[in-house]
């Protein structure tokens, strides 16, 4: 017995010292030697500027699209939840959704996330409670609004309210798209909005009743060039954000994207200057892999990244103060 | 009781070439050879657990087999011997015979060699049958330990009138115990008669050969 | 100030909804998975161990084969069976916990045939000869070898438990990591480390590694009892 009881041990004693070993590099990162590059070097350098606006549509999935499977062939009966859709998009487009995403994280952050656009289309429609067949609505959405938590305050209201359950799939808006596309999601919020045309373009997209248009925009907010506060590229006093994405490739100085896809992503390629040919193909960055950092992962995970090679990178507004709200739980620094 | 068809082929190698074997009841037989004469392959055959090269060695007699290593369960001693039977009586007196009565309620896979000879023949022994075939019984105990499973084996053939088919190393094992030796050599049986006679003298090349190796 | 340790341990005794449900979906689907791999897995490796008939090698051989799918290919695969377009469509198990134990299911099976297969294989032969020469019928032996086999099977369940715990790949592609559905620890630490929640990721990993801690424990607590 005294066997096992010390193998109990030893197994507990190395369990701990991983636990331990985890947190070190924030502890041991902490003392007095140099402030840490953990948390706070990344700030906002670049906002509020034109090209800089991230709006946000819901578009219905239509249930008569033309679906194709894997292999390219048709595939004509793709169930989707169209009245559980037109209630979520009727109810995010009513007044009370509206006002409600519009306060959203002023309590928090001190500072609006998001903002209604002002031609946003209204809704007037009565929202059925939910049946049997309607109670599931399958959201595809981009990780800014799901890791915002603004969906996390917004659905439970509507839930509760009307007795729909609705199944939250977040990743980047190409991902979020593509699984609209293979029958997977009955409404999408998205933020990019080429891709969204396209999307209404191939047909996948359906007209709800009292609208008069596939893709309804109503929010936006901003993205914001984010760096280091020493801005060795000096980007705050660029003229516009065009100037500054220059003076970060002329400089060549690290610059950290999504790679994903994402609508962050795909706004970022369009402000790099054109003659560099920066396209989401990884063959046109081919040349810049010096100071251009494709990651393909989260907003949260590039963030990381960013702060801790002191480079620049384009989010969105929200994700970013929430961000920076969440290192404030971190060791300080 | 006879078999008939005792043929077995590996790899192209005849192991066994005996055409047919007859075993009379009430008999022990010991079944001696040198290594690789086809002793094990016989016992194997008879008992049904390989085929042989046309076949099953098909018999209606009740066949009791013991391999040379048997396979000890992981369950107590007892228990062990419980598969085969559930005579209380008998199960006590084996245990006390083989002096592992101590080891009744000991793991059995956890016993050593001789132990494992030792359940192996008790737990084969709780049943009745009217052949036995043993497969060197012997060859994992000591001295004392196989004088005792002789004893008890003669006991069984006479209590139960069963015929005792044993493979044996041991000439000196043959010639305490067996009504009759059978010599195989190369896969054939090179001589079969009354142990006096096979061992006294032997009429057979390699026989004698055999023999007087042993005796040396 | 907090470190994850504290983290984790606060968050266990906090009693929150999320970690709860999250901790419940991870039992469930691994719970599930596991016993349905046992019940598919032992039979099979018990026939791969024990019988001799044509094409027994080839099966081994794909066996293996299939114990190093990778996880996400396994989870592309029924991805693209269960989606909205898929052939499985009807049947609507994608971003459900039952979509995910199948999934899982593909994946662990293979790995307790392989954990089985070996040791029948090992025991088998002296066990069949022994019995055959007692005179037992087959279908004695055949629970003679299951009650033999008991430990073994014991260590395989957990085993295959702890890889169903673990499991991240095929989940999050099946199973899409949504909130109060199919989120399972694995896939909640990728969403916390994805949003640079860090300290929670790594609380989650902690209490992940505890249950593994545990399941370990009972494995090694086992294995002494069989050796006993």
């Amino acid at each position: 017995m005294k066997k096992y009881i010390s193998l109990i041990l030893v197994l507990i004693m190395a369990f701990s010292l991983c636990a331990c070993t985890s947190n070190a590099p924030e502890e041991t990162a902490t003392p007095e030697v140099t402030e840490a590059p953990a948390s706070v070097d990344l700030e906002i350098l670049v906002e509020q500027d034109d090209s800089m606006i991230n709006t946000y549509s819901l578009l219905a999935v239509n249930d008569k699209a033309s679906f194709v499977d894997a292999d390219g062939n048709a595939v004509n009966d793709v169930e989707l939840n169209t009245a559980g859709a037109d209630a979520l998009i009727n109810w995010l487009l009513s007044d009370e959704g509206k006002r409600l995403a519009a306060d959203y994280g002023y309590a928090e952050y001190g500072e609006f996330l998001f903002y209604m656009l002002e031609n946003a289309p209204a809704s007037e429609g009565v929202i059925p409670n939910a049946t049997e067949e309607t109670k599931t609505v399958r959201l595809s959405t981009t990780t800014s609004v799901n890791d915002s938590g603004l969906l996390g305050y917004l659905l439970p209201i509507f839930q509760k309210e009307y007795g729909y359950e609705v199944e939250v799939f977040s990743a980047g808006t190409g991902k979020a798209i593509a699984n609209a596309k293979m029958g997977n999601a009955d409404v999408i919020l998205v933020h990019a909005k080429a891709q969204e045309e396209a999307f209404v373009e191939e047909g996948f997209a359906r007209v709800i009743e009292g609208m008069d248009a596939e893709r309804l925009s109503y929010m936006y907010n901003f993205f914001v060039l984010c760096g280091p506060a020493a801005d060795p590229a000096g980007v705050k006093s660029a003229e516009d954000v065009l100037a500054a994405f220059k003076l970060i490739a002329d400089g060549g100085y690290t610059f950290v994207s999504r790679g994903d896809g994402s609508g962050t992503h795909t706004k970022e390629l369009a402000l790099w200057p054109a003659e560099l040919g920066i396209t989401a193909e990884q063959e046109s960055f081919a040349d810049y892999t010096e100071w251009y950092v494709s990651s393909n992962a989260g907003m949260g995970v590039c963030l990381t990244m960013a702060n801790e090679q002191g480079a620049y990178i384009l989010s969105d507004k929200a994700t970013f103060l929430t961000f920076c709200a969440n290192d404030g739980v971190l060791p300080e620094a | 009781m006879i078999f008939t068809g005792l043929h077995k082929t590996y790899n192209g190698r005849r192991v066994l070439d005996v055409d047919s074997l007859e075993l009379q009841k009430g008999r022990i037989y010991a079944v001696v050879g040198a290594n690789g004469s086809g002793k094990s392959t016989l016992a194997r055959l008879c008992a049904g657990v390989i085929k042989a090269d046309g076949g099953y060695v098909k018999s209606d007699v009740h066949i009791g087999y013991l391999p040379q290593k048997s396979y000890a369960f992981r369950m107590s001693t007892r228990r062990n011997l419980r598969i085969n039977g559930s005579d209380r009586e008998r199960e006590e007196h084996l245990l006390r015979e083989l002096k592992i009565n101590g080891l009744a309620s000991a793991r059995a896979n956890k016993l050593s060699g001789g132990e494992t000879a030792r359940m192996a023949l008790a737990r084969l022994l709780m049943r009745e049958y009217e052949l036995l075939i043993l497969d060197e019984p012997g060859s994992a105990m000591d001295i004392e330990a196989t004088l005792l499973s002789e004893k008890l084996i003669t006991d069984y053939r006479d209590r139960t009138g069963c015929a005792v088919l044993i493979v044996t190393h041991s000439l000196a094992q043959a010639q305490r115990m067996s009504d009759e030796v059978i010599f195989l050599s190369g896969g054939v049986i090179a001589e079969q008669g009354s142990p006096e006679a096979i061992i006294g003298s032997p009429q057979n090349e390699k026989t004698r050969e055999f023999i007087e190796f042993y005796s040396k | 100030m907090s470190t994850a340790l504290q983290k984790a341990v606060e968050f266990i005794f906090s009693g929150s909804a999320l970690l709860k449900d999250i901790i419940g979906v991870t039992l469930r689907m691994s719970l599930a998975s596991s016993l349905a791999a046992l019940l598919i897995g032992v039979p099979l490796g018990i026939i791969l161990g024990s019988g001799s008939f044509p094409g027994k090698r080839i099966l081994i051989v794909l066996n293996r084969t299939l114990m190093g799918l990778p996880p996400v290919v396994c989870g592309l695969l029924c991805y693209l069976m269960f989606c909205g377009v898929g052939p499985l469509r009807h049947l609507k198990l994608l971003y459900t916990v039952k979509g995910m134990v199948i999934a899982q299911i593909i994946l662990i099976t293979p790995i307790v045939v392989g954990m089985m297969e070996p040791f029948i294989s090992s025991v088998y032969p002296s066990m069949r000869e022994t019995a055959r020469g007692l005179g037992i019928s087959r279908r004695r032996t055949l629970g003679l070898v299951i009650n033999e086999s008991r430990y073994q099977i014991i260590s395989t369940y957990l085993m295959a438990l702890s890889r169903a715990l673990a499991e991240v790949g095929a989940v999050s592609m099946v199973g899409g990591a949504i909130a109060y559905k199919t989120n399972v620890m694995t896939t909640a630490i990728m969403n916390f480390t994805n949003m640079g929640n860090f300290t929670t990721a790594l609380a989650l990993g902690i209490i992940l590694l505890a249950i593994s801690l545990a399941v370990n424990i009972v494995v090694s607590l086992m294995q002494g009892g069989a050796d006993r």
